[in-house]
């Protein structure tokens, strides 16, 4: 009964509040009526018995207060009355509203995009089974310059078989591989992993299964485990293509399973395993167990054993590499060492300052944002200071105008939330648009349930907090003084004093990250200005493998690629055309292997090369610059002995002050771990920068692809029609060999972006930081100066009609402005100085110290504080002094 | 004759005992109080009307609204079973109380 009572009561409060009111407003006037008639029936005149009656009842605007405050649901309603009134006085307050709103939706948006990268990338865990278990093993080579290399197959052996503190290893190795028969030939991009890859992982397969033991075995048919995207596009998702047979390489593979489509490939970004595989086949280290030791090529992943931590798995696998650099000579006297990392910690290991310190960006960015917002709300409050001392003194609590306040804040903190989770979602898309490819994590991060708990959560937090700023000047409220007309201008000096440090801390800070931007934007130039050893503008690229099954000899090999440099050569407007065993900037695992350069040096001491292969007219055809001696030409072939070009810091490496032409150098074309064929150098080139656009990395060593064939081969196509040549380069390949795959036509222009794109994600990011913290900044100098210009209209109304010049009156608001931006500018200059350090192992072609970026983030801070204080001071004066003075 | 404050709670155990015989208005519960406890106790409508709805939104009293002579909507109480079970509740509980206190004063 009670509960229904109740329940009903709660109804017609939150449902009905205004009936309700009427209600109270009939039952209160027939009390004092009554009492009246009372009064008049007793002998009093009426008008006095009706205001004695009045008198009598007290103060009906607190009777209905308390009245209110006794209903069921009391708080509800008046929660919901408040953000009622709140949203009524923001929409009669259109441009501080706007204001407000716009500087939450920046702070709180730039806050959402970041939070959902940071959450995707340092805070979700790999989307592997009990992923905090795996970790990514490298071989420390720091001695000869190669600080995480891979592994070889016999120290995979060694890991499975010697280490207790590990479930197990499994290996992967990326390669290409010929797709033929129903359809258009093709090629893909296909992971060589051991059998227990998967497993390891705890991936399991969408459709059919992924490798197991019997796939091992050689009588056992070839098996393929295919991804869910190559599956879709090219077998229509038919599930009964698991158990057919398709052929990958001329030889006949049984698909065994397809991946699920969120399966991804999360290896570190250096391990040169790209995340878009297509295929995966076995290659099984047992069968290479006694290869080289120095062949390293196996990506390895280890899955501790549970309730192992990582040091006592260190210690385990250091044990394993002090063992074997005994036993085994060929390692010299370095030996072996191994690093193991947590393979998430890994994957993040070059991003996560970076995030972490934008995501401290974006703080004090939200920071910025709110107190503009609690300035502006303190700025309004002061302006309504009689309008409050009028309620106060007609009854209205001071812990109702709290409420109110808080209404306030919330209303605005909510508006700013959903704006600000429109903005971070477009700030997301933006980033997702430029994110460059090495940061593959990137792409799962999106506005879920977490993020928007982490929005809502900040804009509440800051809502009442900011909300709490304008109560200070409430609660000052004398209502007396302030009906007396003067008592508003005796509070202000404190809050301004504060303000105006605020607002020089935000100045400071402003100048700071455009200092940054500049700096990033001065490198990004640079960085497009590098000259990396060759010009990418106007080539078109593709790769193409050719079968071993049909070109089995180095003769047909070299015929087909004669034949096809010739065939494109001749294609309309093409002016040259060669070819190179990886395209600059790919995601091919680097080739490269140890070098002697001087006869009798022992192998110990051996220096790595990156090594490529190339035909003649490749360099012609990219431009690359010839320092000494001669680039290849057709004569350079099996028939004569092995020569090579290096590039111009092996030889001042190996042999210096002396021309490295007719010098021997002993290298290792096939990749076995050992300098083992020795050539003679016939030219050497400048340098190219073809795994790091802005880094001079390991000595190169370039083959005749005559002599040492390399397959697959990515062709350079200089000149022709863009548009045109794709399908001319399809028809003439074609024509040759119907049977060829042709994989990855694009423009050589796109890789070299693509390695620049970390550069231009930096700079687009410090960019975007600079601007919103300009406008912040300038947002915070406006409304101090509006809010002071504004508790002095008085004073400048008996000055303009005392007869002051309209232009005194402004560049008196003017210097306010330009006192704060001087303060501001000075501190922000000295706090970047340090910062500036901070960004320097980001910085290229410019230092921290660039006069320029200093000169060119002061300058643009001062405009816009200028700007800022030019709005309120021409306001100040368009009125006329009598207006001025009779609103007071 | 000098008033007494009331007792926090007493209120509305005495807003009860107005309504025990018939239903009446706020301006008759305040006379009907003032004349049962013979003017020790004169209630203001700024602690009557915050009690009879606190009453109401309690389910202890009912609200009805009817017209008088004048055409005035007037607003009348009336008890609830409930509130007659905590009228009885109360009174029985105010003598256990009435009683101690009188112990305790009269021993003194």
């Amino acid at each position: 009964m009670r509960l229904r009572a109740r329940l009903v009561a709660l109804w017609r409060t939150l449902v009905r509040p205004s009936a309700l009111d009427r209600d109270l407003d009939d039952e209160l006037r027939a009390y004092v009526e009554l009492v009246a008639e009372k009064k008049i029936a007793a002998g009093m005149n009426s008008d006095a018995a009706r205001a004695d009656a009045r008198r009598d009842a007290g103060s009906l605007i607190r009777v209905k207060e308390e009245v209110r405050g006794v209903r069921a649901g009391h708080t509800i309603e008046a929660a919901a009355a408040e953000v009622r009134w709140a949203i009524r006085g923001l929409r009669r307050a259109p441009g501080f509203t706007a204001a407000a709103v716009a500087t939450l939706a920046l702070g709180i948006g730039a806050n959402t995009a970041i939070f959902s990268v940071v959450r995707a990338m340092l805070l979700a865990p790999l989307p592997y089974r009990d992923s905090s278990r795996l970790v990514f093993v490298w071989s420390d080579m720091t001695a000869i310059g190669y600080p995480r290399a891979p592994l070889s197959a016999p120290e995979l052996k060694d890991l499975r078989d010697r280490t207790s503190r590990f479930d197990g290893f499994g290996s992967i190795w990326s390669t290409s591989a010929a797709l033929t028969g129903d359809g258009d030939p093709e090629q893909l991009r296909v992971g060589l992993v051991s059998t227990n890859f998967f497993a390891l992982l705890g991936a399991d397969a969408a459709v059919g299964r992924t490798f197991a033991a019997d796939d091992e075995s050689t009588d056992a048919p070839r098996a393929i485990v295919l991804s869910h995207a190559l599956w879709q596009r090219r077998y229509g998702a038919d599930p009964s293509l698991v158990g057919r047979a398709i052929r990958i390489n001329g030889q006949t593979t049984t698909v065994v399973g397809v991946m699920p489509a969120e399966f991804r490939l999360l290896m570190p970004p250096d391990a040169a395993v790209p995340d878009d595989l297509q295929a995966f086949v076995l290659l099984n280290p047992q069968a290479l167990t006694n290869g080289p030791r120095g062949q390293q090529f196996l990506r390895v992943v280890g899955r501790m054993k549970r309730g192992v931590t990582l040091d006592e798995a260190r210690r385990d696998v250091d044990a394993v590499a002090a063992q074997i650099s005994r036993e085994f000579t060929s390692y010299g006297a370095n030996g072996r060492r191994f690093t193991i990392v947590g393979l998430q910690e890994d994957d993040v290991r070059e991003i996560r300052p970076v995030l972490l310190a934008l995501f401290g960006g974006v703080g004090i960015l939200l920071l910025l944002a709110c107190v503009n917002v609690a300035g502006l709300l303190v700025a309004r409050t002061a302006a309504r200071t009689r309008e409050t001392a009028l309620r106060l003194s007609l009854g209205a609590s001071r812990s109702r105008l709290l409420r109110q306040c808080l209404g306030e804040g919330l209303a605005l903190a909510s508006l700013g939330a959903a704006a600000g989770l429109a903005t971070g979602w477009a700030g997301l898309r933006l980033l997702l648009a430029l994110r460059p490819a090495p940061l593959h994590l990137l792409d799962a991060a999106s506005i879920d349930g977490a993020v928007l708990a982490f929005t809502m959560a900040t804009s509440v937090a800051w809502g009442v907090l900011f909300s709490l700023a304008p109560l200070v000047e409430l609660l000052r409220a004398d209502p007396m003084a302030a009906l007396q007309r003067d008592g508003r201008r005796a509070a202000g000096s404190v809050h301004y004093r504060l303000r105006s440090a605020l607002v020089i801390v935000q100045i400071a800070l402003g100048v700071v990250l455009l200092v940054g931007a500049a700096l990033m934007l001065r490198s990004f130039f640079a960085v497009q200005r590098v000259d990396p050893g060759f010009r990418a503008d106007g080539i078109t690229t593709f790769r193409i493998a050719l079968p071993a099954q049909r070109y089995r000899t180095a003769d047909a090999f070299n015929a087909f690629s004669r034949e096809l440099q010739a065939a494109l050569a001749a294609l309309p407007g093409v002016t040259a055309v060669g070819a190179l065993s990886h395209v600059p900037y790919d995601n091919v695992p680097n080739w490269g292997g140890p070098y002697l350069s001087q006869p009798g040096q022992p192998e110990s001491t051996a220096v790595m090369a990156d090594n490529r292969a190339v035909t003649p007219g490749l360099f012609e055809t990219i431009g690359v610059h010839l320092v000494d001696g001669r680039f290849f030409t057709e004569d350079d072939d099996a028939r004569r002995e092995s020569v090579v070009i290096v590039d111009d810091q092996l030889a001042r490496r190996s042999w210096p002050g002396q021309s490295a032409i007719g010098q021997r150098v002993a290298s290792d074309p096939f990749s076995t771990g050992h300098p083992v064929v020795w050539s003679t150098v016939v030219g050497v080139v400048r340098h190219l920068r073809h795994r790091s656009a802005l880094e001079d990395l390991g000595d190169q060593i370039y083959f005749s692809e005559r002599q040492v064939q390399r397959n697959p081969m990515a062709y350079f196509v200089r000149g022709g029609d863009p548009a045109a040549l794709p399908a001319a380069i399809r028809r003439t390949v074609a024509s040759l060999d119907g049977e060829l795959p042709i994989a990855e036509v694009r423009a050589f222009d796109e890789y070299v972006g693509a390695a620049r794109a970390s550069q231009r994600f930096a700079s687009v990011l410090a960019l975007t930081f600079a601007g919103v913290a300009l406008t912040l900044a300038a947002v915070g100098v406006y409304g101090l100066v509006a809010y002071a210009t504004a508790r002095r209209r008085y004073e400048f109304g008996v000055r303009l009609a005392l007869g002051a010049q309209p232009t005194h009156v402004r560049s008196a608001i003017l210097r306010e402005g330009a006192a704060l931006a001087t303060a501001g500018a000075a501190a922000g200059l000295v706090a970047s100085t340090f910062a500036a350090r901070v960004l320097a192992s980001q910085l290229y072609g410019v230092t921290a110290g660039d006069v320029a970026s200093y000169a060119a983030a002061t300058l643009a801070m001062v405009a816009a504080t200028l700007a800022a204080s030019w709005l309120p001071a021409r306001r100040a004066t368009a009125i006329s002094p009598i207006e001025a003075l009779r609103a007071e | 004759m000098a008033r007494t404050e009331l007792l926090k709670g007493t209120l509305d155990l005495l807003i009860l005992r107005t309504l025990e015989l018939e239903p009446r208005h706020g301006l008759g519960v305040a006379e009907r109080l003032e004349q049962i406890t013979r003017g020790t106790f004169s209630v203001k409508a700024g602690s009557l009307f915050p009690a009879l709805h606190r009453l109401e939104a309690d389910g202890l009293i009912a609200g009805d609204w009817t017209t008088n002579e004048e055409g005035r909507r007037i607003k009348s109480y009336a008890l609830t079973a409930a509130g007659r079970r905590r009228l009885a509740a109360e009174k029985k509980q105010w003598a256990r109380i009435a009683l101690a206190v009188a112990q305790v004063l009269g021993e003194a």
